[in-house]
């Protein structure tokens, strides 16, 4: 007879409260498994665009700001910059569905080299380049929205006043999903000159640039920074990584905030599963007696018990993990734009140390019933029997 | 540790016990002389409250003597340190208890092999030995019944195995047919009698019934603390003397 084995009997043994007490440390695990998750694959888009050594042009203002279309061609010509595009947010609405898909004016000559890892078919390239009311989608978004080739896109704008009539001449393969849809910054600039905003239509949101190689990157960026330092519309220059990082940061204190509840929804229901492992010895005090009796150690008995309470949190975590997984990959699926990344995309270390802090957990409540199991005294535990 | 073949088996040398609850000082067991020798089968008899179960605690190394020396085995006790104790328990000590005391979530089986997991044993003759003792209880064909599924009686018979399984040198049992029926009580003791006969196995009973002490070999008493019986032999020697 193996430890394990009595010790999974034990746990076994009271199934509902076994069952309770896994899920209540399994919610609590779920919660923290989003929130790492969201965070490792923030770290994971960080760690793809590292290999295409890009950066980003935006305004020293932020995404309030503006970065002047004509910065775009003198980013171009400079020495280390192999290509570049302008990058402008869109955000209209579909058929009335609001941020339904991620939606970019850009340049259609130039986008495709600064994403050369995204692949399109050469003759749909050409007609995006030569139309200009033509978009491109990642196929994984055309193949959500049953989108063929030819198809009219409409889209409102919400933060631009103006209606974009688009029409559907390419899919492209993209190493994760993208969920965007990419059309002419031209055609949108045209629709707010006539709309008499001149201001936004010289605007090119931000400015994607592929540098020649990674050592450039940080002499380019001050280079840019430093040639608009003095004039009306500074910039900021960095990484693809970096830009990334913004959108972390700007959940800055609500991830701390967060990570703050779920470390005290996580103690909170230690002392949960504590007490139900406490009152689980309780009712064994006779059984511990029996095995100290017929010459089990204190130290037997301390594992027995840690077993069961590390074994009830463990399986809780995986729970949790499972749940939390299941969730990261529902927002990828409904919301691609901003969770790109499938869970087995940035799985990794992370969820070992949520088993591991699940391991801790059952530690933790393990241990004041642990240690009173094993310093129970044999003949005091036998008394309510003899 | 361990003694040799030569002497008693079991000897309580002016054994005190006392229990303290907050301020107070109960004693429960005063100036206890007794020996029992290999192949005994002692039962214990008494009032409740006179410290029969105290006694046999003390035997079984489960509880320390205020005063005087436990020497069990060639063992002393009172001054082994609690883990050694553990281990000696598990190699010299069967336990039979009223209340059978089995562990319910595992099997007739697991139950009797439990206390030889403690043992060296490689699992084929872990095997063996449980095998063997649940055929010597008549329980062969329960093993992996468990103990929800057996009757008090079949429980007990079961608790016996485990308690023969590591062919221990001294049985202790304590009220082994307290919660049984007439019949299977009887079962009980018959067994512990070839246990004893057959197997030469020591056992050292507490027991209120009359017809339970009977079957054992020699009968102590005990009242407020004092074996009475050794206390009339030792007036009557005064007497004589």
């Amino acid at each position: 007879m193996k430890s394990l084995k009595y010790i999974w009997r034990n746990v076994r043994r009271n199934k509902l409260r076994s069952l309770l007490t896994m899920l209540s440390i399994g919610f609590s695990l779920a919660l923290l498994t989003i929130l790492l998750g969201y965070l490792a694959m923030q770290d994971q888009w960080g760690n793809e665009a590292d290999k295409h050594h890009r950066i980003v042009v935006m305004s020293s203002s932020g995404f309030a700001g503006a970065v002047p279309i004509s910065y775009v061609d003198r980013v171009r010509g400079m020495d280390d910059i192999e290509s570049c595009t302008p990058f402008s947010w869109f955000g209209g609405t579909y058929k009335e569905q609001q941020m339904a898909f991620a939606q970019f004016g850009t340049d259609p000559k130039n986008v495709f080299q600064v994403w050369s890892e995204y692949v399109i078919d050469p003759g749909q390239l050409k007609e995006f380049q030569s139309d200009r009311q033509a978009c491109v989608a990642d196929r994984r978004l055309a193949s959500r929205m049953k989108w063929n080739i030819g198809d009219k896109i409409p889209l409102k704008g919400t933060f631009y006043d103006v209606a974009l009539d688009l029409k559907l001449v390419g899919v492209f393969d993209a190493p994760q999903t993208t969920d965007s849809l990419w059309f002419n910054l031209d055609y949108l600039s045209e629709l707010l000159r006539a709309g008499g905003r001149e201001q936004q239509s010289s605007n090119a949101g931000t400015i994607f640039a592929k540098t020649k190689s990674p050592g450039a990157i940080a002499s380019i960026s001050k280079e840019i920074d430093d040639r608009f330092s003095s004039s009306d519309n500074p910039t900021r220059t960095q990484t693809e990584t970096a830009f990334a990082q913004i959108f972390t940061d700007m959940l800055g204190n609500i991830q701390t905030f967060i990570l703050i509840i779920g470390l005290a929804v996580v103690f909170a229901l230690s002392l949960v599963a504590a007490t139900a492992m406490a009152m689980s010895m309780r009712e064994r005090t006779t059984e511990i007696a029996v095995l100290k009796a017929i010459g089990f150690s204190r130290w037997n008995v301390l594992i027995f018990v840690l077993g069961e309470a590390c074994c009830i949190a463990v399986l809780g975590g995986m729970v949790g993990l499972g749940l939390g997984c299941l969730c990261l990959q529902g927002l990828h699926v409904a919301s691609a734009q901003f969770f790109p990344f499938s869970v087995s995309e940035f799985a990794g270390p992370w969820m070992l140390s949520l088993l591991g802090a699940a391991a801790g957990i059952g530690i933790v409540s393990g241990l004041v019933p642990a240690i009173r199991a094993a310093q129970l005294s044999v003949v005091d535990g036998l008394r309510r029997v003899i | 540790m361990d003694n040799s073949n030569s002497g008693p088996l079991v000897i309580v040398r002016d054994v005190t016990k006392e229990f303290r609850r907050e301020s107070f000082v109960i004693p429960v067991l005063a100036g206890i002389n007794l020996t029992l020798d290999a192949g005994d089968y002692v039962a214990l008899m008494g009032p409740s409250g006179s410290g029969k179960s105290t006694l046999l605690n003390l035997i079984a190394g489960l509880d320390r003597p205020t005063t005087g020396d436990v020497i069990v085995c060639g063992t002393n006790l009172g001054s082994t340190p609690e883990g050694a104790l553990a281990k000696w328990r598990a190699n010299h000590i069967g336990f039979i208890f009223q209340m059978y005391n089995l562990i319910p979530v595992l099997t007739a089986y697991e139950n009797v092999e439990l206390p030889l997991t403690l043992t060296g044993l490689s699992r084929r003759e872990r095997d063996q030995h449980v095998k063997t003792a649940l055929e010597v209880v008549g329980l062969g064909d329960r093993m992996d019944h468990y103990p929800r599924q057996l009757s008090g009686g079949q429980e007990q018979r079961v608790s016996i195995a485990r308690a023969i399984a590591t062919d221990p040198t001294l049985i202790v049992a304590d009220e082994p047919t307290g919660d049984l029926d007439a019949k299977s009580g009887g079962e009980i003791l018959e067994l512990m009698r070839r246990l004893n006969e057959d197997f030469k196995k020591t056992i050292i009973m507490v027991t209120h019934d009359q017809k339970a002490a009977a079957r054992s070999k020699r009968i102590v008493h005990l009242e407020k603390g004092v074996l009475v019986n050794e206390l009339s032999e030792a007036v009557a020697t005064k007497g004589n003397s």
